[in-house]
């Protein structure tokens, strides 16, 4: 129990019985379970990024190629964004070529685009989630209906921006778009689910 | 007095989980799912934003389990990313409301508190469960983690980013809003022990 609560017993106020009392009811409050989904939802998330393996099981040559395909895909196009030029054989006048920064900035750059690959694979569960809700109900309310539209706009403007406009986003900008999305692909699902709920009753 | 700290994990599933194992991970969140859950809508009151909260939980818990080192329960651990997942969001819901974390009291009019996933009406409130659903949100996790969990206030101070001052000001008012149910309900006590004792109940 808290170590400070002689003090607190000075300064609230509250007589030692009902204090007993709260605690003890507050104690006996039962737990309650989540829905089956978030399991799902977890699982399949864990398994996309390549944090969770079936016991005993090795894994296999055709998830291992893709994965690493698409990982090694996301790489270049981050390598070649974020590599400063190197200075070339020719222009040192040698055969060798060192490294133009120190290895810790290289294992970084690594835990970045994981992150950054992490963000893209939530944005398509969010995506999926998002899919496999009922269609938008015929009668809606006006509120609602102009949050989603607002939303929705705010992920095809930065959908735009992602994949067209220029100029040509750095990684931290890149990110932080892909974060926002995932941000507005959450809230839409939220507002989609507590839509469909309302139209269910 | 925590359900968290109740459990007990086999430290081979730890381990296993630690290294990727599916059905190792499946054990830790059947043990830890609903005590995370709960601690995560009593936060919030939103069912959606709750599972949310479980999820993020769930795939830190993932995420950081190669480098827990087993020097606290792992329910503890379990339980410290949870209460700071569900205070971010707390502070984070307040941030977008444009309000600090210090003056949700002051503004818990009847016509705000539904929109604060807070109960209007604290007088209809029937048991523990709706008591607490009368108070706003910092309160309530004030109360939760202090009274449930056995926090002390310096601890929540370090959770909210806040003093201990604060913890304590939050829980004296949480107690004051809570008090009028709790001296009903310790004179209701009081009185069915009265008419169960003997020589009290022919009064």
């Amino acid at each position: 129990m808290t170590d400070d609560g002689q003090d607190d017993m000075l300064t609230v106020g509250l007589g030692s019985a009902e204090r007993e009392l709260l605690q003890a009811k507050l104690g006996l409050l039962p737990d309650t379970p989540p829905p089956h989904a978030v399991w799902q939802r977890i699982e399949r998330q864990a398994r996309a990024e390549g944090l969770m393996r079936a016991p005993g099981h090795r894994t296999s040559f055709k998830w291992l190629s893709g994965a690493g395909l698409a990982a090694a895909v996301v790489l270049a196009v981050l390598n070649f964004e974020a590599l400063p030029p190197q200075a070339t054989p020719e222009a040192t006048g040698s055969d060798r070529t060192f490294p133009t920064e120190p290895s810790y900035r290289a294992d970084n750059r690594a835990v970045r685009v994981r992150k950054l690959h992490a963000l893209m694979v939530e944005s398509q569960l969010l995506e999926q989630d998002l899919r496999a809700l009922p269609s938008e109900p015929v009668v809606v309310r006006a509120g609602t209906a102009a949050t989603i539209a607002a939303v929705q706009d705010q992920i095809a403007a930065i959908d735009y921006r992602l994949n067209y406009a220029p100029p040509r986003l750095t990684h931290d900008e890149t990110e932080l778009y892909w974060r926002e999305r995932v941000r507005l692909m959450n809230l839409l699902v939220q507002l989609r689910m507590a839509q469909a709920q309302r139209n269910a009753f | 007095m925590s359900k968290f700290t109740d459990i007990d994990i086999d430290s081979g599933v730890v381990r296993r989980a630690a290294r990727g194992d599916a059905h190792a991970h499946a054990i830790l969140y059947r043990a830890f799912s609903s005590p995370v859950y709960s601690i995560c809508l009593r936060f919030t009151r939103v069912p959606a934003q709750a599972e949310d909260l479980l999820q993020e939980t769930f795939m830190e818990v993932i995420r950081s389990l190669p480098a827990f080192r087993g020097e606290a329960p792992i329910g503890s651990w379990i339980r410290r990313i949870a209460v700071t997942k569900a205070l971010m969001f707390l502070r984070s819901a307040w941030h977008s409301r444009g309000q600090s974390l210090d003056d949700d009291w002051d503004d818990l009019t009847p016509g705000r508190a539904g929109a604060l996933g807070v109960s209007a009406e604290p007088d209809r409130a029937l048991d523990l469960d709706a008591a607490l659903a009368t108070l706003p949100p910092v309160g309530r996790a004030v109360v939760w983690l202090h009274d449930v969990e056995g926090f002390t206030h310096r601890e929540i101070a370090d959770y909210m980013g806040k003093t201990e001052s604060f913890s304590k000001s939050q829980l004296s008012r949480a107690y004051q809003r809570l008090r009028p149910l709790l001296e009903a309900e310790t004179a209701a006590t009081a009185s069915t022990a009265a008419l169960d004792d003997p020589v009290l109940g022919q009064c």
